[in-house]
Order: structure tokens, then sequence, then C-alpha cells
């Protein structure tokens, strides 16, 4: 009785041994798994991080007012150029009635006719 | 004779069994142990992938719109092994040909211990100067990787911003005041700063130089209302690129770190002064046409005023008379003077969260003779922030708010205290507007905007008294003054017009402000006073009113 005590035991301890072997060498694996998606994300962050760092220095103001003013032709906002709320809503009024009606090719103007 | 002897009771054989049994149940117990804990903890890591992960970048600092202002790249740095190193000397003098500013000397002694295996040869080195010391094809020098600040603005900021020194621990500025909140990493930190008003307002100290000759100057623009500091600027400007490796005209950040007299932009307090004191109308007049002596001093005016004989406290700001300004605060005396003046901030106790200003340099007995100089600014020196601050009461209605650096800025972030009343803080408005409209600030007018400020010219201190040829410019404003919303301030350091004019704050400073306000007010979305739209507003109403 007692032998096949100790033979279940030690059949028990082996197939516990190679279970925990097993487990190891999978757990490693997947650390291994884990590291490299960790160094690559590592890498990916400071990838971001210089070009974070080079959007900021592209879109600098000292750089990027010289361009729209050149390029674009952009200057500062002038006071006259700002319309009060009621004078806008006139506008937009009035802008409306010259707008083709629904159906209509807008011919000319790349609206689509609806 | 035979005798039956019967076998030997084997007594060790059980005893064997239970002692095999006994190790085999230890072994089996520390196996199911050793595997519970692998199930419940996990796998152990390596001490190499657990110092990756301890590693904390420093946090970045943006504006208050995001806007990148510093951030921190992995960069590289120049090492050498000098127990591999067989010609120090040829070594050091290729080395010379990427870093110019290296001592050869020097080096190749460094390179010549040969005890040593490992010595920084440049920290902090840029891509070009790798590839350049690749190319070398030296023999033990090794690159290692290490974060490195970016400051991606350049020189942008640079006073405010600080850098840090080459072990990325911050040493001036930002980098240092908020160095432990950085290196723990994290969400950026996020500045009050507007990164595109901080630009007008450096390119227009910088821009002065076309009409100035000048030692220095320093600007800010502040949200009156909460404190928060939109730009602040000091000339010549620092690029934290360089850490601290410039001029000491550079180092100096003086919008905060200095101290100076700022002249007649001091006059609106003493009005302030005397109005909250009830000692003044302003209705009440005084004749400003001849010098007066008051204390040990005469008090003179540099320019006669129009109607010198009965002069309001309005046109006494409006023309910047010293005599007037004098002849008020003798209404209220030295210590009123003194103690309205300590509410402002202005002598000592101004704190605020983020850099600390310098500590004021003021009269230690206050007497008639301190009393009539510091009415018009004279004789007390403080730094030009915490005097920015005292402008912010004539636009919230009398409150003093002290400035705020980081957002988000909430009511508890910044100090607000009720220092004068509405009326006193309106009534000074009005006044201040007059000055530009009028007055001697009519250069600072920037149209739409409302500008209502004041200028101070103040001459330089010496040891043997003033120098009437060099001074001290400088203009304080609010705006708009109908809906005061920011403060202003332009102070340039021994600026002489190129042609030829006076150098006066009403030539020099009042100008520079009228065009830092001029172009920043659309990027701060202020609002113009649309004089032609109102009315034409108000037609298009009339008209609306009329239509069937």
């Amino acid at each position: 009785m007692n032998r096949i005590v100790i033979i279940g035991g030690l059949v028990v301890v082996a197939g516990l041994a190679v279970a925990v072997y097993r487990a190891k060498l999978g757990a490693e694996e997947t650390q291994g798994r884990i590291d490299d998606l960790k160094a690559q994300a590592e890498k990916v962050e400071k990838d971001i991080a210089v070009l974070r760092a080079e959007e900021a220095y592209l879109t600098r103001p000292e750089r990027i007012g010289p361009i729209a003013h050149e390029r674009l032709g952009l200057e500062q906002a002038a006071p006259g150029q700002y319309v009060a709320s009621e004078a806008l809503k006139q506008r937009l009024g009035e802008e409306r009635l010259t707008l083709p009606a629904p159906g209509e090719a807008a011919e000319g103007t790349g609206l689509p006719a609806q | 004779m035979n005798t039956y002897a019967p076998p030997r009771e084997d007594v060790w054989g059980p005893r064997r069994a239970r002692i095999i049994a006994a190790a085999l149940a230890l072994v089996f117990v520390v196996i199911v142990g050793r595997s519970a804990w692998v199930v419940f903890n996990g796998p152990e890591r390596s001490d190499s992938v657990s110092a990756t992960a301890e590693k904390v970048r420093r946090a970045d600092i943006v504006d208050r719109d995001g806007q990148l202002l510093v951030t921190t790249v992995q960069g590289w740095s120049l090492a050498a092994d000098p127990s591999a190193i067989w010609d120090p000397e040829e070594v050091a003098a290729s080395l010379k040909t990427v870093f110019p500013g290296i001592d050869t000397a020097q080096m190749a002694q460094t390179l010549s211990d040969k005890k040593r295996r490992f010595v920084w040869i440049q920290r902090s080195i840029s891509e070009r100067e790798r590839r350049a010391v690749k190319s070398l094809g030296v023999e033990a020098l090794r690159f290692v990787e290490e974060p490195q600040r970016v400051y991606p603005n350049g020189a942008l900021a640079g006073h405010l911003l600080g850098y840090t020194n080459v072990d990325g621990v911050g040493v001036e500025g930002i980098e240092n005041i908020y160095n432990d909140r950085l290196s723990a990493g994290g969400q950026p930190l996020r500045l009050t700063l507007d990164a595109s008003v901080q630009y007008v307002l450096e390119e227009e100290l910088q821009r002065s130089l076309e009409q100035f000759e000048m030692k220095g100057a320093a600007g800010m623009v502040i949200d009156a209302h909460t404190g928060a500091v939109r730009a602040i600027a000091s000339w010549p400007l620092s690029d934290p690129r360089k850490r601290g490796d410039e001029p000491d005209d550079a180092k100096t950040n003086r919008a905060i770190n200095a101290r100076m007299e700022l002249g007649s932009i001091y006059k609106p307090l003493t009005v302030a002064a005397a109005l909250e004191a009830g000692e003044l109308t302003p209705a009440d007049e005084f004749n400003v046409s001849g010098p007066v002596k008051i204390g040990a001093v005469l008090v003179r005016d540099p320019h006669p005023l129009p109607h010198a004989h009965a002069v309001t406290a309005g046109d006494i700001i409006a023309h910047s008379s010293n005599i007037g300004a004098s002849l008020i605060a003798q209404r209220i005396g030295p210590q009123r003077l003194q103690s309205f003046l300590g509410e402002l901030g202005l002598l000592g106790g101004f704190t605020t969260q983020g850099p600390q200003t310098a500590s004021p340099l003021a009269p230690t007995d206050w007497d008639e003779t301190s009393m009539a100089t510091i009415a018009y600014g004279h004789g007390i020196s403080v730094s030009p922030l915490a005097f920015a601050m005292t402008y912010t009461p004539f636009a919230t209605g009398g409150e003093l708010v002290s400035p705020v650096f980081l957002e988000p800025v909430s009511p508890s972030a910044s100090q607000h205290r009720q220092v004068m009343s509405k009326q006193t803080a309106d009534t000074v408005l009005g006044m201040l507007r007059r000055t530009v409209t009028e007055g001697s600030g009519k250069l600072a007018d920037a149209p739409g905007y409302e500008v209502a400020g004041k200028t101070g010219t103040a001459e330089k201190p010496t040891a043997n008294g003033y120098d009437p040829n060099r001074n001290i410019t400088s203009f304080a404003a609010v705006f708009p003054a109908s809906r005061p919303q920011f403060v202003v301030l332009v102070v340039l350091d021994e600026a002489q017009p190129r042609t030829g004019a006076q150098r006066t704050a009403a030539y020099t400073a009042a100008m520079i402000a009228g065009k830092v306000i001029a172009r920043s007010a659309p990027l701060l979305d202020v609002q113009p006073v649309l004089v032609s739209t109102n009315a034409e507003a108000a037609s298009l109403r009339d008209s609306e009113g009329t239509t069937p």
C-alpha cells in the first residue's frame, strides 16, 4: 500500500514538475513578448516626442507668422474687420437671398444642385 | 546444538520508508507551494526590465493652448574608455574638430588616465555631432543614450522657462521652480502663457531696437481679473538651449528679478490713495505753475502744464505733473501714502505662486521728502511684475490680483484683495484713458482697444544722485477702458530714440506698449470697440424696425 502511495506521489510530483516547468517557460515567453512590446512602445513614445518637438518647431509663431503673411496674405485682424452680431445677422440674411434656390444648379459658383 | 534463531526483525525498513515518504512529501509541498506562488504572483521579472520601467520621463511644459514649449527627447552623449586609448593627444585633436570648444590639452590629460574606464567627453550632443564623431573612426569612444531637454521655440519665453543642467535637473526659471513636479513626469505642466502673445511681446521689444538704442527692456501682458500672466519678457532675450552660457545682460530677467525706479506711472496710485482717503475729489484744483518745496526737495515739472494755475487730478495724470502729484500726496501725508502702497504690495510681502519677484527697495523713514518724490515714482524701486499688478484694481473695480503662472486658473490660485473702492478705481481709470486720448500717452493708442495708461520717465539713480542722461521709461496700461480685461507694462532701460526725439516715455515706452496691445488684443479675443460697425448695426436695427 505504502509503495503504491509513494509511486503515486512520485507520479504526481513529476507531473507537477513538468507542469510548473511548462508554466515557467510560457511565462518567460509571455514576459519576452511583453518586454518586446514595451520596448516598441518606448520607441514609439520616443518617436512621438521627437515628432511633437518637430511639430512645435515648425509651428512656432516666429516661423508661422511670416509664412502666413507671405504665402497666404494673412494679416493681423484689424478692428474694422470685426462686425457687430446684429450687422452680421443682417448681412447673412441678405446673402441668403442671392443663393440659388434648392434644385437649381449654381452655375459658376461651384455650388452643387440640390 | 542447533537452535532456532528467528529472523531478526528489520526495524529499519519501515523507518526508511517513512523517511523517504516524508522527504517526498516535503518535495511535494515545496513544488506545490512554488507552483501556487507562480500562479498567484506571476513570474519574477529581471532587474533590467524593472529599471527600465522605473525611468520617468520629465514632464513637458506647454502654453495655455497646449502649444509645446519644452519637451524631452532621447538624445546622445559622448563618453570614452581611456584604458582603451593608445594616443590621447590624437584623439583629443580629432574631437576638437567636432567640438571646437573643448580644451585639447585638458582632454588629452583626461584620456591619459589608463585606470579609468569611463569619462564623459560631451553631454547632449546633436545628431550632426554624433555623425561627425562616428566619421572620425576613433576607437574607445561610445555614445550613451540619455534624455535631452528640448526647447522647440528657441528663445521664446526663455527667461521664464529657464533651463535644466545636463543631468536634467532644473536650475533656472519654471524648470527650477517646478522641478519636483516636472521630474515626477506625467501630464504636461500647462502655463498661463500664450505663445502667440509672448511672441508678439518679444518681437516688439526686439523691434524697438530699430527705433531706439537701449540697454534692456521688459514687458508683460496680464489678465487683470485672474492674474494669469499671458506674456512676460525680458530683453536681451535668453536662450534656454545655451544653459546660461550668455552675457550677464541676457541672464538678468528684468521683468521679475530686477528692481527699478519706474517714475510717473506711480502718479495714478498717489491719486487713488488721496481719493480713497477722502482728501481729494476729481474737481479739486491745484496750482502747479512753479516749483514747490516739500520737505527737503524742490519739486519741478520738466515741462509746463496748460492752465497750470488751476489743474485737476485728471490734468496732473494726463500731463504728468510732478508738482501736482506731490501736492496731492501732501494732502494725505507720508504714513497714509506708505500704507496705501503697502496694501498694493509695493513695500514687500508680495508673494506669487511661481517665480518670486525681486524684493522692493523703499525708504525706511517715510517723511515729507520721501513722500513728495515717491508720489511721482522716485525713491522706490520694485520689480516690473510687482508694479504691473498694482494696475489690476483699475481694471477690476478696486481689487488687487496676484499673478498666476499655471493653468487651470481657479479663484483660489490668485489672491484677490479689495484695496480701493470701485468709484476710486473707475475715476482713476477715466483719468488714464484721458492720458492716452489727450495727454502724454497718445502714442500708446491702439484704435479700437481703448487704451488707458500712464507714462513714466525716471532718471537712473547713481552713487552721486540721479543721472539726467540715463533713464528708465515705462508705460503701464489697462485695456479696453470701457470693459477692462488686461494690464500691460512696458519698461525700457536707457532707451534713446534714434530720430533724436526726446527720450521720455511718451516717445518710447508708450509707442511700444501701443503696438503690443494692437497686435495682442485680437490674439486674446478682445473685441474691439466697433464705433463704425455699431453705427452700422444701429442703422440696421432702425431699418428693421421701420420695414413693414
